[in-house]
């Protein structure tokens, strides 16, 4: 007798069974497309913030070579703001997402930058879009 | 039935009497004429320029003492605020803001029209003496002068700030400063007259830096702010920055090292910080804000008495006096003032309100008193109180009504 009961237990759980089973596979389906969907968000995210403090650091660079050839006194104050503008940019840990004052240094950076700008008298227009990013002055 | 009104057109009325015919009040008679539209003088009697509460015959009954209380502090409160005049500022646009110079004597205002107007006294009245136009695109939403009273600087939403050198009564832009991305919410000129703050709603704050020769440049550019910043305010005597946002905090900052940071952060408000006002000190920080409450905050240096923590050498900031339930709507500006320590309110529901600190209240944990309610003070929110540096009691407000209007302040007896 307890082998039919057995037996009729299976078959009424059936659907409880199943639905379990089924969450399961679902869920663990569901986790590797979100890490490859996540990975991918991630690597555009990065690949953006890397874009534009590529930017600042190219425009910083620029701007030390055009600075030295004309050294004035005025421009003492333009240097030290450039000089710790890329400072700042090379202190950044690039190959950590966790670090914990992510946020900040780039708020940071964003900062000196748009104080160097203020500095030079440039306007800096970023265009980033489909057609690739451009900047005018 | 205790009442006292002004009408308009320079016409006072008062009952026989009354505090404010026996203190002399002088009203100005002329210089403001009923610029507003569908007005008569027998509706604004009702509304304007009330100075105090009207109070029925009291009801007999010793059982309902708290609400004979009530009424005996409106009877006190009834004079406390008293209108001296109104001008209409900026016709058919909002007033944004107020400042007195330095010396008390000039009164500058901006608004919706663009434009900044100066104001000052001829005899009784108050008059325009200029106007500057022509120095901005969008509304002006703040200005403020500098400590030597020879320049004032004015912040748009056009996203720049212009800066007017005076010359006699005339002023002239010398330069703009441009920068934000986008409106330019605030400005303020910090005590020593080489520092400049500007704020906007591109979330970020700017210190300017003057040299003798009238040179602005950027020294700092501080994104700490996670929404749009709406005032910023100079400590009265430590190079220290105070800012408030719509990120439901106030952020303070100072100088380390050639730059600018972020030293404390107020949390506590639960919307918009909307305006704040240091006291003589320095020692309090006020702040008002759109959840209707008005704080009071306290500097703890290192190593205080009191024994509040500190991080490193930064002092601490506590909240040591909630004001609620004395607004019933957004709170837009708050005033300390410098000569007297009263603190005046600007209401989004059209009234003034002045606190002040009782005397007998601990420095730690102080309690402050409603000395003056004027409801309907203007007839639109009221977006700016502003106390004379010079001359105590004496208050200025302006309003989205477009109108600045003047008050006498005097501490009630017996409150």
């Amino acid at each position: 007798m307890a082998g039919s009961q057995d037996m009729f237990d299976a078959i009424v759980m059936a659907d409880e069974r199943f639905h379990g089973e089924g969450y399961q596979e679902g869920y663990e389906e569901g986790s590797t497309l979100g890490i490859i969907e996540g990975r991918q968000h991630g690597t555009l995210h990065g690949a953006k913030i890397g874009s534009e403090i590529g930017c600042y650091q190219g425009f910083a660079f620029a701007w030390r070579c055009l600075l030295h050839t004309c050294a004035a006194e005025k421009d003492s104050k333009k240097m030290k703001v450039l000089e710790s503008l890329i400072g700042l940019i090379e202190k950044f840990p690039y190959d950590d997402p966790t670090y914990d004052k992510l946020h900040e240094d780039l708020d940071r950076i964003r900062g000196k930058f748009k104080q160097l700008c203020s500095l030079l008298n440039v306007q800096p227009d970023f265009k980033i879009s489909v057609e690739g990013s451009g900047l005018s002055f | 039935m205790l009442s006292a009104g002004c009408g308009l057109g320079g016409r006072l009325q008062l009952p026989e009497g009354s505090a404010a015919t026996s203190a002399g009040a002088s009203v100005p008679r002329t210089s403001w004429a009923s610029g507003r539209k569908g007005l008569n003088p027998t509706a604004a009697e009702g509304r304007r320029g009330v100075a105090g509460v009207c109070v029925g015959a009291p009801a007999v009954g010793a059982a309902d003492s708290a609400w004979l209380l009530h009424t005996l502090r409106q009877a006190a409160m009834k004079d406390s605020l008293v209108l001296l005049g109104r001008v209409p500022a900026h016709p058919d646009s909002r007033c944004w803001f107020l400042a007195w110079n330095p010396a008390g004597t000039l009164l500058a205002s901006c608004g919706g029209d663009r434009r900044v107007r100066i104001w000052g006294t001829e005899g009784d009245s108050w008059i325009c003496k200029s106007v500057l136009s022509e120095g901005h695109q969008r509304t002006v939403r703040k200005v403020a002068w500098s400590p030597c009273g020879n320049y004032l600087a004015s912040a748009s939403f056009d996203a720049t700030t212009c800066i007017w050198k005076k010359n006699q009564d005339d002023f002239e832009c010398v330069t703009t400063l441009e920068g934000h991305e986008n409106e330019v919410k605030s400005v303020a000129w910090a005590p020593s007259g080489n520092l400049l703050a500007t704020c906007s709603r591109d979330k970020s704050v700017w210190v300017w830096e003057v040299d003798e020769e009238d040179e602005y440049e950027c020294v700092s550019v501080l994104n700490s702010h996670t929404q749009d910043v709406k005032h910023v305010v100079w400590h009265p005597n430590q190079e220290l920055l105070a800012s408030a946002s719509y990120d439901d905090t106030v952020k303070l900052y100072r100088e380390e090292e050639d730059d600018w940071v972020c030293c404390a952060t107020l949390e506590g408000h639960e919307s918009t910080v909307w305006s704040l006002a240091f006291d003589p000190s320095g020692q309090r920080l006020a702040s008002c804000s759109d959840d209707r409450t008005v704080r009071i905050w306290r500097q703890y240096p290192p190593g205080n008495e009191q024994g509040v923590a500190c991080s490193g050498s930064d002092p601490s900031w506590k909240c040591i006096c909630t004001l609620s339930g004395f607004h019933s709507r957004t709170i837009y500006d708050v005033a300390w003032c410098q000569l007297t320590g009263a603190l005046a309110t600007a209401c989004g529901d059209d009234a003034i309100r002045v606190f002040e600190e009782d005397p007998s209240s601990d420095p730690q944990q102080p309690t402050f008193s409603l000395t003056a309610h004027l409801p309907q003070a203007h007839s639109q929110d009221v977006n700016c109180v502003a106390w004379n540096p010079k001359e105590p009691g004496l208050l200025a407000s302006c309003s989205d009504d477009g109108e600045v209007a003047f008050w006498k302040y005097q501490r009630p007896e017996g409150l």
